[in-house]
């Protein structure tokens, strides 16, 4: 009887064991479609995103295309002391955090007030026409925005020079740009930017406001006391993202907008832009990637920081 | 008694804050779309009017000389249309393929490997190797200078916060006990793809969808990188070429009239914008239909983006 219970259990181990075998097998194989699945956007992530971080080394390389990129010699941190020699580098630095700096700060005000407006008027039927077209201007490329502005700024025939009466050659004169790039940016981008807060002031619960207004809160309190408060975790949420970005710029706005004038650098010239010119235009490709890797290294690090700081504050809006 | 004195005082300034939201809004509307009728009033004016009275926002001497202009040069801007139309097409297709293709495997709870796969996605939203490199991978190893691949592949193929976003509306909205039954009634891989995961997905592979679509018809990066060829230009391209030659002649000849630029087979300034306004006039034309898509994808795409 023992026997037989002994053979059956190891009978049974046999079978198990053989399953196991099998089972192991069969996932690896149930599994082969999905890495097929998987395989035109690994291939693409390869060659778009992986193999251009490799590409870093290059900025610690003396190019010379003419035996290769990887057999040219090594330069150390060369090309980065002499980028940073340069007034090139500490004039698209300073741009372009100060761009940031102003229009993180700017933006942030504008596109709450813009949410808590239209979440006044939500209830009305033109604020279905209002909200799309005050987004409308996010959905044209920095090229038709180049167009828009030259109608604008253009010297001889601009809408601008003909109310003003004068003649001015915006597209020479860099100090009216710091200006005319903050109209610009935010024409573009309030309307999409106050999505976001329009969302988030959806969620919060009207009974709070109806409590409010039994207390004899006014508009103004409730905002100030129930809406901005309810906002706090995406404000912080929105503002350390885009510090994140810090080091970035709008190519499209800086360089096409500008009409890529050389005359308006010094308050134009951005990294994204500098990185570009030296590339193309002064085919100086050390330069270009030592600009280039040291926004990229500055970037990630900011990434991680802020996400460090968002995971403390509200883990579930944390990247990662 | 006192209470409705209460409630009235509180009225009051209720009301106030109500219509003063209401016309900053409808004023930023405004703000908001009155430099494209600028644009539209520069188009339709004759070019004498324009260099007599420069750029009004209402049209002078209305002429539809610069769209005539526009037909007489249709072979050019045809083809940059056609180009456009078909790198749009193709590329948004190909985009939401590859996105939901590899967002299904991420999705599957069994698959312990996806981890390991998300990781790899999820690094590249993180850390980039910059321009310049990106530039010499293309150029240099693809060989993509001057081919159509230039308008479709670099940067716009796939965006890894479209595939989390895919992943994400498979995992939350398909629950996995569907895929367990087409399996356990015989379904492969693709067909559960085919069959299940991309017809419960119209929503997300919308907007998705869109924005991509929105991407390829607005990039002109690619072509300001890798092409020079003008047949491979794309309207965007044309566009952003045009504005860059007449700017360069300008300064290179100090204060070059259009009449001169005219000579020199530039298109006028109404026949610019005219160019202009047929490349906005698409995307104007499909907006009150997809701007609730748009928004929504913004919500989402905008805190993870």
């Amino acid at each position: 009887m023992a026997k037989t219970t002994n053979s059956a259990v190891s009978e049974y181990d046999g079978l198990l064991a053989q399953k196991n075998k099998k089972s192991f097998k069969a996932t690896a194989q149930v599994y082969i479609p999905l890495y097929l699945m998987m395989l035109p956007g690994f291939i693409y992530l390869i060659c778009n995103n992986y193999l251009p971080m490799f590409g870093i080394l290059i900025a610690f390389k003396k190019v010379n295309f003419s035996v290769g990129v990887f057999k040219s010699p090594w330069a150390g941190l060369e090309n980065f002391r002499f980028l940073f020699e340069t007034r090139d580098a500490y004039l698209m630095i300073r741009n372009t955090l100060l761009y940031n700096l102003v229009w993180i700060a700017m933006g942030l005000v504008i596109a709450v007030s813009i949410a808590i407006m239209m979440a006044e008027i939500s209830e009305r039927k033109i604020a279905k026409v209002i909200q799309p077209l005050i987004c409308f201007p996010s959905m044209i490329s920095a090229v038709i925005l180049s167009y828009i502005v030259y109608a604008f700024l253009s010297t001889n025939y601009g809408f601008l020079n003909q109310i003003l009466g004068t003649k001015i050659n915006f597209y020479t004169k860099a100090k009216y740009w710091p200006y005319i790039l903050t109209v610009v940016h935010f024409w573009q981008s309030a309307g999409q930017s106050s999505i976001i807060y329009m969302a988030s002031i959806g969620g919060i619960d009207k009974a709070m406001y109806e409590a409010a207004r039994i207390d004899g809160a006014g508009k103004w309190k409730q905002i100030v006391y129930i809406t901005l408060p309810m906002l706090r975790p995406m404000i912080i949420l929105m503002l350390l993202l885009s510090i994140g970005r810090i080091f970035n710029s709008d190519f499209g706005l800086f360089y096409q907008v500008t009409l890529n004038s050389g005359l308006l650098y010094s308050t134009t010239q951005t990294i994204d832009t500098y990185v570009y010119r030296a590339l193309i235009e002064m085919n100086n490709v050390g330069m270009s990637s030592a600009a280039s890797v040291f926004q990229a290294i500055i970037g990630f690090v900011l990434v991680l920081l802020s996400n460090l700081v968002v995971r403390k504050i509200d883990p579930d809006s944390a990247l990662f | 008694m006192e209470k409705v004195i209460v409630k009235k005082r509180e009225h009051i300034p209720e009301k106030g804050f109500h219509y003063t939201a209401m016309v900053i809004l409808i004023l930023l509307a405004i703000y908001s779309i009155v430099p494209f009728f600028l644009m539209l009033a520069i188009s339709v004016s004759s070019e004498a009017a324009l260099s007599k009275n420069g750029y009004q926002f209402i049209p002078q001497e209305f002429s539809l000389a610069a769209y005539k202009y526009l037909w007489a040069k249709r072979f050019t801007i045809g083809r940059c249309y056609l180009i456009t139309i078909l790198t749009t097409v193709v590329g948004t297709l190909v985009n939401l393929v590859i996105t939901s293709l590899f967002a299904y495997p991420l999705s599957r709870q069994d698959f312990k490997q996806r981890n390991i796969f998300a990781f790899i996605l999820f690094f590249t939203l993180l850390f980039n190797g910059g321009l310049t490199a990106s530039y010499i991978v293309w150029t240099r190893i693809f060989m993509i200078k001057n081919t159509v691949w230039a308008l479709l592949v670099p940067g716009l193929l796939m965006g890894g916060m479209n595939v989390l976003m895919v992943r994400n509306y498979y995992a939350v909205n398909i629950p996995y006990a569907i895929i367990e039954a087409a399996r356990i009634d015989g379904a492969n891989d693709l067909r559960i793809y085919t069959g299940i995961m991309v017809p419960l997905s119209k929503p997300v592979m919308t907007t998705i969808g869109l924005f991509a679509a929105l991407g390829y018809w607005n990039n002109w990066t690619n072509g300001l990188y890798y092409i020079s060829d003008s047949k491979l230009y794309s309207v965007q391209v044309y566009l952003m070429k045009l504005m860059n030659d007449i700017q360069y002649l300008k300064s290179s000849s100090n204060g070059i009239e259009s009449a001169q630029l005219a000579t020199m087979s530039m298109p006028t300034e109404g026949a610019r914008m005219a160019i202009a306004m047929i490349a906005i006039l698409p995307i104007l034309l499909v907006y009150p239909f997809i701007q609730k898509e748009l928004v929504k994808g913004m919500v989402v795409g905008g805190v993870k983006g």
